[in-house]
């Protein structure tokens, strides 16, 4: 579940809260209009229509309920999308120094990350493209990579920081 | 604090707290329109007018048992009863360095309790209108019409409040009801 799906099923539940809870007491309500015009007779169909009322109320208590859940673990899960954003952008930084990019080559670099091509990034830095294929040249060059995709691929790697093969015996374990 | 409000979402130097739920702003909305439609549109004595009334009798008591077991901002905790910290809060106003809350301010705490305690008002004087036992009694009928007057009344003052206190704060309120953000300058002190 992403973060998207999560908030629109906090509105789904919360219109379903408040159409629950109209009908509990519009049930609630006749059982006890019907009461006092028919007293002791039709008994049955004011039992069924009294259990109807506390169903819903129990129905909405319970939709209350994983609501407040649902809004906490999409509070709890923005925190965390923050951090590993945040995170990432220090591991980034990090690796950028240890290169020695200069200020126009992280900028660039960064713009790679973000899969934008030479053309896109000359028009946002407002430079020539041959100037953007000279600085990409010379990213790869201190990087030690040989590409585009390989660039990409150091931080993947960070990412992914399980060791290869962990993830199969997980699934064997399971 | 938590870390995502601190996070700043656009726009320069204001950052967008989330504060209102899904549910505290149906219910609101819902409540206002209820009330528009049994104050001016539905026949006084109606069976619309009743189902109505049911309606905003079942969103009041939604929302106060969302004020016990909702998350933070909506609960009462967040926004407790207290004529004195109300009456501090205009204090600090006037003098212009009032203190942020993001839940209700406590002067706007008031208006809240009034106007659920109101329409909690208007819906028992309406059941027992249509009750054996009340029915034709004239002290109930009254009691309906003078909370609906004091209804309209309150409803005035909270328009008047949410003006002031979006112009004196800075803080859009309208917009936060709809989208449940507060934006707040970044520099601002919170409570």
């Amino acid at each position: 579940m992403n973060e998207t799906t999560g908030k629109r099923r906090a509105y789904v539940l919360a219109v379903l809260i408040v159409a629950n809870m109209m009908c509990a007491v519009f049930f609630a309500a006749d059982v006890i209009a019907d009461f006092e015009a028919l007293g002791s007779q039709e008994s049955f169909h004011l039992m069924i229509e009294a259990i109807a009322a506390v169903v819903l109320v129990f129905g909405t208590g319970f939709l209350l309920m994983e609501l407040r859940r649902l809004l906490q673990r999409n509070a709890s899960m923005e925190i965390g999308i923050r951090a590993a954003r945040g995170e990432m952008q220090s591991v980034i930084d990090r690796f950028f120094s240890d290169w020695g990019l200069s200020d126009a080559e992280r900028d660039v670099a960064l713009l790679l990350l973000k899969g934008l091509d030479n053309e896109a990034i000359a028009s946002i830095r407002g430079t020539a493209t041959g100037t953007v294929r000279a600085q990409c040249a010379r990213i790869y060059a201190k990087a030690g990579v040989d590409g585009r995709s390989q660039l990409m691929s150091v931080f993947m790697e960070e990412l992914l920081s399980e060791p290869l093969g962990s993830a199969a015996a997980g699934q064997r374990a399971a | 604090m938590s870390a995502h409000e601190l996070e700043g979402a656009g726009e320069a130097g204001i950052r967008a707290i989330p504060v209102w739920d899904p549910l505290v702003r149906l219910i609101h909305w819902s409540l206002v329109a209820t009330i528009v439609l049994n104050g001016f549109v539905t026949e006084d004595e109606s069976k619309l007018h009743e189902y109505v009334g049911y309606a905003a009798l079942g969103l009041v008591v939604l929302r106060l048992v969302w004020g016990i077991v909702g998350p933070r901002h909506a609960r009462f905790s967040a926004f407790p009863p207290n004529p004195f910290a109300a009456l501090r809060h205009i204090r600090d106003t006037i003098t212009a360095r009032n203190v942020l809350h993001l839940s209700h301010n406590p002067l706007g705490a008031l208006m809240v309790y009034n106007i659920w305690a109101t329409v909690l008002v208007l819906c028992a004087t309406g059941i027992m209108m249509g009750t054996i036992r009340f029915f034709g009694l004239e002290w109930v009928e009254e009691a309906h019409e003078a909370a609906f007057t004091w209804l309209m009344i309150s409803v005035v003052l909270h328009l008047v409040g949410v003006v002031a206190d979006s112009w004196l704060s800075g803080v859009p309120l309208v917009r936060a009801m709809i989208d449940g953000r507060k934006r707040v300058p970044v520099d601002r002190e919170v409570e």
